[in-house]
């Protein structure tokens, strides 16, 4: 375990020089409004460097990272009155919808921006723990490493990552729609 | 730029993003960090501060009636409060209760933080509800025994029955409304339970 202060504002500093970008997409995709993006990238931050005196290496830094930062994120999920009244739904409900609402077929493709955009909503809509793998995954992760921040076997991870794929596709062809039916 | 939808070509969008990341400085973290220490200091000191207004309220009650029913009532509703902030203290502050806890995968954090809730609301009738339900009572009875004791009393019957009949009605419809809600959305929690149960339990 970190012994001293030094070393635990070394392990904040290696951690946010590693995977800063990626925390900062997380609270993107947690928070739609800048100023509530803001306070979460704060929180999450400080929740990292106070973590730090119990960081015991049995894990990678970059698995605490992500635990520390999507547990920040959940209870700001749990905490928020906004987020309270909001229905999340899991990517098993969405498959079973169907997929996608009516869409624009007009383009072939879509701009970056709106991908991203559609991309988010669609995140915002997922329960914590579908929402922390498909971010996950989206990082790049394998389902054991998945496995490993999220708690669920990888099995189960590669599952979901399966309906995620197939969900992705449906929903980001030719400038599908976010909208959940 | 377009885009040509593949899972690779997300996964490539999705992290060449740029960023907007500010890191905070380290003695920025620590002046946060002992915001957030005193922030939790003065919300408990608040919550005893609440406490101590029913006391000091109910004691003043205690000790300005002379009726029975209406200084056990008091005597009562100040054991409540202070059973309550007992049960707080027990509980302990919010930010205490996910400590140890952030570094633990997302399913055991998320589940814990929603089994406490559904503890903190589905016992709500416990530690919040009945503590104060049979002082509120006898003190309201005190109360009504007080007023039938005046001389004149017999002249408002009617009246005397109509408001504290409302009184009582009123504080029956408080406590069921919070009882209900507050086991609705426990319902609700039990059921998130339930479905990260299931997902834990997926070979």
């Amino acid at each position: 375990m970190p012994g001293s202060r030094n070393q635990c504002d070394d392990l904040y500093r290696e951690a946010i020089f590693a995977h800063g970008p990626a925390l900062d997409r997380l609270a993107r995709a947690y928070e739609a409004d800048a100023e509530d993006r803001r306070d979460l990238l704060q929180e999450i931050q400080l929740s990292l460097w106070r973590s730090f005196a119990g960081f015991d290496e049995r894990c990678s830094l970059r698995t605490w990272v992500y635990r520390v930062a999507h547990n920040a994120a959940a209870s700001q999920i749990l905490r928020s009155r906004r987020m309270k009244s909001k229905t999340l739904v899991s990517l098993e409900e969405i498959e079973e919808q169907g997929g996608i609402a009516a869409r624009d077929n007009t383009a072939e493709s879509i701009e970056r921006g709106q991908i991203l955009e559609r991309l988010y909503a669609f995140i915002q809509c997922l329960n914590p723990l579908d929402r922390q793998v498909i971010l996950l995954y989206l990082e790049g992760m394998d389902a054991d490493s998945i496995g490993e921040v999220t708690g669920i076997s990888s099995g189960y991870v590669a599952t979901k990552i399966h309906r995620i794929k197939t969900i992705l596709a449906e929903r980001f062809r030719n400038g599908g729609s976010h909208d959940i039916r | 730029m377009t885009y040509d939808n593949s899972a690779g070509d997300l996964l490539n969008l999705w992290q060449s993003q740029s960023s907007e990341l500010i890191p905070m400085p380290v003695e920025k973290l620590r002046q946060a960090s002992d915001m957030l220490t005193r922030r939790v200091y003065w919300r408990n000191l608040r919550e005893y501060a609440a406490a101590a207004l029913v006391v000091a309220a109910f004691g003043y009650c205690f000790f300005k009636f002379d009726a029975m029913l209406v200084r056990l009532g008091a005597g009562l509703t100040i054991a409540g409060a202070l059973l309550m902030a007992f049960q707080l203290h027990r509980k302990g502050s919010a930010a205490n209760r996910t400590a140890g806890m952030e570094a633990k995968s997302c399913l055991e954090f998320y589940r814990s933080a929603l089994v406490r809730q559904r503890d903190l609301l589905s016992s709500v009738w416990k530690w919040y509800l009945l503590p104060f339900a049979p002082g509120m009572v006898l003190f309201l009875i005190g109360q009504l025994q007080f007023v039938l004791d005046q001389p004149a009393a017999h002249l408002h019957y009617g009246l005397i029955a109509l408001v504290f009949g409302l009184t009582f009605a009123g504080c029956a419809g408080v406590f069921a409304l919070v009882g209900t809600l507050n086991r609705r959305a426990a319902k609700d929690l039990q059921s998130q339970i339930d479905a990260l149960d299931a997902a834990r339990a997926e070979p």
